[in-house]
């Protein structure tokens, strides 16, 4: 990178080194892109991270494992549960800790809405990076519904920490069944709005179809994960592939990127995905609102939680793709190490790559299409 | 790009002409719903605080008179924005008494770790959540009172029922009294260079109440004059340093609250 800046330095005409970021409306979040530009086509996209690191490996060393939990939380703000998800799977793993069924099916129904709400935001800021302002309007007003929702079951809007190591921390409140589904019949039909509204505009579909592709053995090369993998032809879920939790008794698709209106890959494929990711979720929370079984919500856990000396690993299926925790234990209170594998940081490694050719607009497109959000990259 | 024909170029034309006037026809038909945006804070039907669900997470509150003093709560909070001392009753030796029980409202994130333990449910979250402050020390609630402290309440065997205040009623009476812009204390209790811990409580109290107990400014000021001796001065000196090593010593939490109190009792002090 500094060779790159000395270099630029000499140049002068057409060619020029532009800083795109840190604080950039378009950058989700605190990013600085190095672009070394020739006109408007960019000669390579340079990801600079790192300006939200709060070292959330690290305090997970310090504080006891019930309470890193919270922390979880800020690894991805956008979509807490999954991150809180994570970590209790792999806490429960060392502890050797079964989860009451109920349990199970009340941190799929919390993490499935948690998944529309980070869609709806991830495709609604899609569409305002790319120039239409309106639909992120409508789509944060949907999202507004489900943070209402959860905020009902968890008493947060953002940062949930509502997982327990060994279950969850609140039982259903009343009448939230009946709010969930009344909301589920109204995104349902929403969603056909917002198709009409922004998905299938012939100016977005330009904008987006043949843009930024990424072939499906470049993406696994890369080690994508989620909607990004997806989005390039991957057929590919961990909640069905590699089943945790309740999964396996949903029955759901796994939409993956076709080619509807260009390459097989492209930014619109990774779009689409998404919208359609939101459409199962919808599914997928009726069917465990339907087979919601009775017992307890949280399993015997011991106060001190002081597992033995020992290593574990949990994948699960985030809103921004697999995430992993890998704890290490030596038999103390405290975890000896935390790690947290994220999709934002892979992804953000192959912007290097695809950027070559693109032109300086598109770069947005390609940024808002794989959904990073920054402190999913730095922790 | 293969080149286009005219037919395409006026059917890419009306395409995306037809294309943009169903959006827009979507974004018109909002012109006759029901708008959900509410105003706040002047047009809600409702205190905002009474809409929240039950489990919302706001701002903490103690009811001293069931708290056990079990300290479970400080152990849970992961950053450690609960501060509980207890100290044995002067007066009844078997009687334990907590001098202090502070928490950092704005270190806090929240999480509700410290409520799940407290065997009394003396400690919850209420639904407060207005209480912006204009220095960050108000922030830091004190549910003991140094100079008063509380004793621990014994909890009756296979007792069901804790006699707790409304949930909320303590806090809301409390920020009612203080007003957003009331001035921080002058230092917060664990304070490193105090004397004595038990002199440091009522400095916090009397900044909110400006005519000084006289205990505090006989105590303060001759602390600062040591200070000042020391740096630098004779005698004749001490009222110019004694200014500035006020601030001075009010500024490493940054808070707004570099009192002009200091001072004042500081110019008495040479004559």
């Amino acid at each position: 990178m500094e060779k790159l800046i000395l270099r630029r330095v000499d140049h002068a005409g057409e060619e020029m080194l532009l800083n795109f970021g840190p604080q950039h409306p378009s950058t989700h979040g605190v990013i600085n892109f190095l672009v070394d530009t020739d006109g408007e086509v960019m000669k390579k996209a340079i990801p600079d991270i790192g300006y939200l690191h709060r070292a959330l490996e690290k305090i997970g060393e310090s504080t006891g494992y019930p309470g890193f939990m919270p922390y979880t939380d800020r690894i991805d703000y956008v979509a807490a549960m999954f991150a809180n998800e994570g970590y209790a799977i792999a806490v429960e793993r060392l502890l050797k800790v079964e989860v009451p069924p109920r349990a199970q099916w009340l941190r799929a129904i919390a993490c499935e809405l948690c998944r529309i709400a980070s869609h709806l935001v991830s495709t609604g800021t899609m569409a305002s990076d790319i120039g239409a302002t309106t639909p992120l309007v409508h789509a944060l007003r949907e999202r507004e519904t489900v943070n209402d929702l959860i905020e009902a079951l968890c008493g947060a809007r953002l940062t949930y920490n509502y997982l327990r190591i060994g279950g969850v921390a609140f039982d259903l409140p009343e009448g939230w069944r009946d709010r969930v589904l009344k909301f589920l019949d109204h995104f349902d039909t929403m969603l056909v709005e917002w198709d009409r509204l922004i998905t299938f505009n012939t100016i977005y579909i330009r904008r987006l179809a043949n843009v930024a592709v990424i072939g499906k053995e470049q993406a696994i090369d890369y080690g994508l994960v989620g909607p990004n993998l997806r989005g390039s032809g991957m057929d590919w879920d961990v909640r069905r592939d590699v089943p945790y939790g309740a999964y396996p008794n949903f029955k759901f698709e796994v939409p993956i990127g076709r080619g509807k209106y260009g390459t097989v890959g492209d930014a619109f494929d990774r779009y689409y995905v998404r919208v359609l990711e939101m459409m199962e979720s919808s599914k997928i929370v009726r069917q465990a609102l339907e087979s919601l079984p009775e017992g307890e919500i949280v399993a015997k856990v011991p106060r001190k939680v002081k597992p033995e000396a020992g290593e574990a690993f949990s994948r699960v299926e985030s809103a921004r793709g697999e995430m992993a925790y890998y704890v290490v234990s030596d038999g103390t209170e405290k975890a000896y190490r935390v790690r947290a594998r994220t999709g934002s940081f892979t992804a953000m490694g192959i912007i290097e790559d695809i950027s070559p050719g693109l032109m300086v607009a598109d770069l947005v497109a390609l940024i808002a299409s794989i959904d990073v959000v920054a402190p999913e990259i730095d922790r | 790009m293969p080149k286009e024909t005219v037919e395409q170029y006026i059917g890419n034309v009306t395409d995306t002409v037809s294309s943009f006037w169903h959006g827009l026809s979507i974004t018109l038909s909002y012109l006759l719903r029901r708008p959900i945006t509410t105003q706040y804070p002047d047009r809600t039907e409702l205190p905002v605080r009474d809409t929240l669900p039950p489990r919302y997470r706001g701002f903490l509150e103690v009811d001293a008179s069931i708290c056990t003093g079990c300290q479970a709560c400080e152990r849970a909070c992961p950053i450690g924005c609960i501060q509980i001392n207890l100290e044995k009753d002067a007066a009844n030796p078997k009687l334990r008494v907590v001098t202090q029980f502070d928490i950092d409202e704005a270190k806090c994130m929240f999480c509700g770790l410290c409520v799940e333990p407290c065997p009394t449910g003396a400690i919850q979250h209420t639904r407060e959540f207005e209480a912006s402050q204009r220095s960050v020390r108000n922030l830091t609630f004190r549910w003991a009172d140094p100079e008063n402290p509380f004793p621990v309440y014994k909890v009756v065997k296979g007792a069901e029922y804790f006699p707790r205040a409304p949930l909320g009623s303590i806090l809301r009476a409390r920020l009612e009294a203080k007003r957003w812009d009331a001035p921080g204390p002058e230092f917060l209790p664990p304070d490193p260079n105090a004397a004595a811990p038990k002199k440091a409580g009522p400095g916090a109290k009397a900044a909110a109440a400006k005519p000084a107990p006289a205990k505090v400014a006989e105590a303060k000021p001759a602390e600062a004059v040591q200070a000042a001796a020391q740096t630098a001065a004779p005698a004749e000196a001490t009222a110019a340093p004694v200014a500035p090593a006020a601030p001075a010593a009010a500024q490493p939490d940054g808070g707004a609250a570099a009192a002009p109190t200091p001072p004042n009792p500081g110019d008495g002090q040479p004559a």
